[in-house]
């Protein structure tokens, strides 16, 4: 245990900025002793009320964390901020704009702004990104805020880096509630109409509602997700969602994301832990969204790099993603499974821009072998590959 | 596993003016040249600009200089060592005049481009400067 | 025999016909070799010879007559062989004392008016005594009171001269000034002059130095000071709408005129909305434009902008009076095109401009100095600026002749593809809600940049070529740069002193009442906020307590960092 306490760096317990700084950086660029890193913050989680807050673009998620920012600092909190940015598809580089429009909060010595490239991770969320909230966290912030790319597309990852989920939507946006796909509302804690100053907000909000107790029925005793309207610019509505964050903050929020949650069972969160330590997975920007006993789905958005010579989807990109479902669902159990044999056929082709879904199920399991089947198929059902494994179950067990 | 090296750049102004054509466009070319940049609008304060520094990690520092504000950089460079941050490379670019381009030389600026530079010519510095600095820093 | 008036004259066979062309065409194409596709700036394709088929007068698209709508070939009967252009040099540097010994001699060197530029201080709407005393008086004059102000103007007759101050919102540079005539005595009636570039909206677009007040607040306090001026000081020109800060931030020739026309309809607009009428304070409009070097694009770009405007002051604002329908422009030689290298190439350029922009029918001209590009320009070189205007016009004649190119199958033809363009990009404009709303959105900064762009990867790969830059390089030698004059470092010490004195002596009751009044009128949509500036010049008060004051009330003026 000594070693990992020795991983961290001198001043970062305290908070030093720069050795927050450098810390993060050591986690983004994936250095040698970053798992080391990461294992010696684990001591020290449990204390910042992570907020994420994410939306489609144009949703007004800045405007609405630049608003947050300000009344948090009106009452005496310390705030880190990891706000993520797109990254450009074709170069791969990014301008970090986020930071900016937080205005004059960026200079306040309680507020502490990360800007990060989302370099293709679904949601812009990766495992950095989860381990700078951790640095944060550990460094002794009380509040993180963590603002996402926002892209449309189901959001998930933030649901294992945030405590408090805001989701953001904005009045007029077209198919503003539509946008909202399955997976979003069952994560969400709380619902934000931005610009509520805006004619269409208040049913907007009303059809939010409507949705919610569709989708996600209340129940007795559990947190009951609100639907409030807010218009930073007029200044309306500000505190009192500050107030229902600290709320379900207090409520059990805080520190929710270290902890399993009820309904996860042991299997999805080896899954899971798995899925965040392999860093083929990382390069790819695969993202894991479920997972049970023998089971388990991953999601890939296809970027310019994932492509062929033709301009589709690479067949190794495709067999990769199906691999890592059939690997996941393999070592749900606990045992080491190694794969043995593996076959794949391509029904349709897909191309950048595409999310592809992975389900992995269990077909048969003895003592020593187990077989797996694995459908791939674009967001929308459009079937794109079929895949059958087999495993070898080793007596080893995943630690 | 270390990634390969996308640079972390902060382009800001300091000072009074505020004409950003250009550095507008050299972080649109740089973003092209596939680094991370972090733009910020005019008239940043010098302590604004540290923080900044610091918070991100940046390995370059582009300042964008059309008038004489660039009289100020050498506070500029105090204020970064200061904060312990004398190992990020700072390039000024706009109009310097010849007989202060040695001055800011003499401050630490890594590198003054004048009018006239092409963009690939600044994103090949940049990254060499990046590259520079990382590898000074994963050796301290 | 009687030839018909409009025929060609001098050409002893008929009117080239198909025979003709079709003869030269081949001969062209023959001779040629590898030939390129040529396109202006704003992305007209050019072709490589112009006849009657482009453009004859007997289309509809008719010249017309100088002096007459749509007075495409200037807004006066005289132009230039009647009254010349004004000679308006741009000048500014460190305290009120040596502007005004660089003033003086301006004057004798043949300028007929006054100009000023304040330092960059005041445009960030700091007093001197919050700056960085690095940077006073590196690029204009330090003025932060209507007693700098008198000092600067010694010896001008503001009943005379005609004065152009760089002034943004809110305009405490020309309440300095009205507050210095009134102490002189001068009637307020006979002062006349332009709030230079008060045009808020390309300030928040494209020249962020001169943004100080957030976008609602500089829109009110612009219609206050139109309404002031109009009132009580009616031979000054409150408005001037610039195409300048656009162009030279990457705007194409016809985007800039397109962007600066929808901004003066969107302030005229604004005035008539607050009761004004068009005819009151549409005269006192002028425009504001960069001259870049694309000589005919430029000619062009103005004789398209002047139908323009004379048909839209009729036809959207109503206005009756033929003084409303009529578009006067400042013109400035670009900055932006010239170069740090081989600096005295750039006496070429500017020259080159300037004739554009006389050619281009304008009322006042200021040429830049060939060492603009190297740092805030010198005597020298601002005295040769001066010379160039005098050369043009007295030892080249340009000014004998009005609208000399005018009927030119090229230029003709090429002002109906510019204003044709510049009606397409209004047309985005328009459809955005007006300029206002386009820039609120920044549709109007993305557009803006990406020509920026596109140019410079023209200058990057040497489709565009720039003499001395990627072409024609030489090793220079540097000692014969010109040495950038920097403001007398006591002279700033000794004016800070000063200030602080001032400051410390002037009666703090006074300045309390005015600036408090300010702040009232800020909030009260029927009260003038510029008639409480000028009130608060006269009180002492300083520019930068006016400023804050007003930021204060109706918001910062933050730009959108739109990459």
């Amino acid at each position: 245990m000594t070693a990992a306490r020795d991983a961290l760096p001198e001043g970062l317990l305290r908070g030093d900025r720069r050795a927050v700084a450098r810390a993060i950086s050591r986690l983004e660029q994936g250095s040698d002793d970053a798992a080391a890193l990461r294992a010696g913050l684990a001591a020290h989680l449990g204390r910042a009320h992570v907020i994420g807050v994410t939306g489609a673009p144009g949703a007004g998620k800045s405007t609405l964390v630049h608003a947050l920012l300000g009344a948090l600092v009106a009452r005496g909190r310390r705030i880190g901020v990891v706000a993520v940015d797109p990254s450009s598809p074709i170069s791969g580089g990014a301008v970090l704009g986020d930071r900016v429009r937080m205005g004059e909060h960026g200079a306040h010595p309680d507020v502490f702004i990360r800007s990060v490239a989302a370099r293709g991770h679904l949601g812009g969320l990766s495992p950095s990104t989860r381990a700078i909230v951790d640095v944060f966290d550990a460094a002794g912030f009380d509040t993180v805020i963590v603002e996402t790319v926002g892209a449309g597309q189901s959001e998930v990852e933030i649901m294992r880096v945030a405590d408090t989920r805001i989701v953001a939507c904005a009045p007029g946006l077209g198919d503003d509630v539509q946008a909202i796909k399955a997976g979003i509302l069952e994560i969400a804690d709380l619902l934000v109409v931005t610009k509520a100053d805006l004619a269409g907000a208040a049913n907007t909000a009303r059809d939010l509602r409507e949705m919610l107790h569709l989708r996600a029925p209340a129940v007795a005793g559990a947190w009951q997700v609100p639907v409030l309207s807010v218009s930073a610019t007029q200044g309306e509505g500000v505190a009192g969602l500050l107030d229902r964050v600290l709320d379900h903050g207090a409520a059990g929020g805080r520190g929710r994301r270290l902890r399993p949650g009820p309904a996860a069972s042991p299997q999805a969160e080896r899954v899971f832990r798995l899925a965040a330590a392999d860093p083929f997975v990382d390069t790819l920007g695969i993202a894991c969204t479920r997972a049970s006993a023998g089971e388990a789905e991953v999601r890939l958005r296809l970027r310019a790099d994932h492509l062929n010579f033709m301009g589709r989807c690479h067949g190794g990109v495709v067999f990769a993603l199906a691999d890592t479902a059939f690997g996941l669902a393999a070592n749900s159990h606990g045992a080491m499974a190694a794969g043995i044999d593996a076959h794949i056929t391509y029904q349709q082709a897909a191309q950048a821009g595409d999310t592809l879904v992975a389900r992995a199920r269990e077909v048969s399991r003895t003592r020593r072998l187990a077989v797996y089947r694995v459908e791939v198929e674009r967001e929308d059902g459009q079937s794109v590959s079929s895949f059958t494994g087999t495993v070898y179950l080793t007596r080893q067990h995943h630690p | 596993m270390s990634e390969t090296l996308i640079p972390k750049v902060l382009v800001t102004k300091i000072g009074f003016d505020g004409h950003d054509r250009g550095s507008r466009v050299v972080a649109a070319a740089l973003r092209d040249a596939g680094m991370e940049v972090i733009y910020t609008p005019p008239w940043q304060e010098i302590a604004a600009v540290v923080k900044l520094a610091t918070e991100e990690d940046v390995d370059v520092i582009g300042i964008s200089s059309l008038a004489t504000d660039h009289l100020i950089v050498p506070k500029l460079m105090q204020a970064l060592r200061e904060a312990g941050l004398g190992d990020v490379a700072v390039i000024v670019g706009g109009i310097v005049p010849d007989e202060d381009e040695q001055q800011l030389l003499d401050a630490g600026v890594a590198r003054v481009f004048h009018p006239g530079s092409s963009l690939p010519s600044i994103a090949e510095a940049v990254r060499a400067l990046a590259a520079a600095v990382r590898a000074r820093r994963a050796t301290a | 025999m009687n030839k018909p008036i409009d025929a060609p004259f001098g050409l002893d066979a008929a009117a080239p016909g198909d025979a003709g062309l079709a003869r030269w065409r081949e001969e062209y194409a023959a001779q040629i070799g590898t030939d390129r596709a040529v396109h202006n700036r704003s992305g007209i394709p050019i072709k490589p010879l112009y006849t009657a088929a482009d453009w004859s007068p007997g289309r509809e698209s008719a010249m017309g007559l100088p002096g007459q709508p749509p007075y495409t070939r200037g807004i006066y009967a005289t132009m230039h062989r009647g009254r010349t252009w004004t000679q308006r040099q741009l000048i500014g540097l460190g305290t009120p004392a040596e502007y005004n010994a660089r003033l003086q001699g301006v004057l004798a060197a043949g300028a007929t008016a006054v100009s000023l530029i304040p330092c960059n201080s005041v445009f960030r709407g700091v007093d001197m005594d919050a700056s960085h005393v690095e940077l006073l008086g590196t690029c204009g004059t330090v003025i932060n009171t209507a007693e700098h102000m008198d000092r600067a103007l010694q010896g001008v007759d503001l009943a005379v001269t005609s004065c152009a101050l760089n002034d943004p919102s809110p305009f405490t540079l020309l309440a300095f000034m009205l507050a210095a005539a009134k102490k002189r005595g001068t009637d307020w009636r006979r002062v006349s002059g332009t709030s230079n570039q008060s045009d808020y909206i390309s300030h928040y677009v494209a020249n962020h130095m001169f943004f100080r007040i957030a976008l609602p607040g500089a829109r009110r306090i612009l219609g206050d000071h139109i309404e002031f001026c109009n009132r009580f000081v009616p031979k000054w020109n409150p408005m001037s709408v610039v195409g300048q800060h656009m162009q030279q931030a990457g705007a194409t020739p016809a985007e800039a005129m397109a962007f600066t026309l929808a901004t003066a309809i969107q302030n005229a607009e604004d005035c008539i909305a607050r009761g004004m009428d068009p005819d009151a304070f549409l005269p006192r409009f002028t425009f504001f434009f960069d001259i870049s070097i694309t000589f005919f694009e430029e000619i062009a770009k103005f004789r398209a902008g002047r139908r323009i405007w004379a048909r839209m002051t009729r036809e959207r604002l109503g206005a009756k009076d033929p003084r409303s329908w009529r578009f006067k422009f400042h013109g400035q030689t670009s900055g932006v095109d010239l170069t740090r290298q081989q600096p005295l190439n750039n006496v070429a350029r500017v020259a080159v401009q300037a004739m554009a922009g006389i050619f281009g029918g304008l009322q006042s001209l200021h040429t830049d100095a060939y060492d603009e590009a190297l740092s805030c320009p010198s005597e020298f070189g601002a005295r040769i600026a001066v010379a160039t205007q005098n050369i043009l016009r007295e030892e080249a004649h340009l000014t004998d002749v009005i609208d000399p190119l005018g009927g030119s199958h090229y230029v003709e033809a090429l002002t109906d593809q510019m204003q044709a363009e510049i009606e397409r990009v209004m047309g985005l404009v328009e459809e955005a809600g007006g300029m206002y709303r386009a820039v609120e959105s920044g549709l109007v900064q993305r557009l803006i940049g990406e020509s920026a762009r596109r140019f410079q990867a023209q200058v990057d790969c040497g489709e565009q070529t720039v003499v001395g830059v990627n072409a024609y390089q030489v090793d220079e030698d540097r000692s014969a740069r010109p040495v950038n004059a920097r403001p007398d470092p006591a002279a700033m010490r000794a004016h800070l002193e000063d200030f602080r004195a001032f400051k410390a002596a002037r009666p703090a009751g006074d300045v309390a009442r005015a600036l408090d009044a300010l702040a009232r009128a800020a909030n009260d949509a029927r009260d003038n906020v510029f008639g409480r500036v000028v009130e608060a010049a006269e009180a002492g008060c300083t520019h930068g307590e006016i400023c804050a004051t007003l930021r204060r009330e109706l918001g910062f003026g933050h730009v959108q960092a739109v990459v």
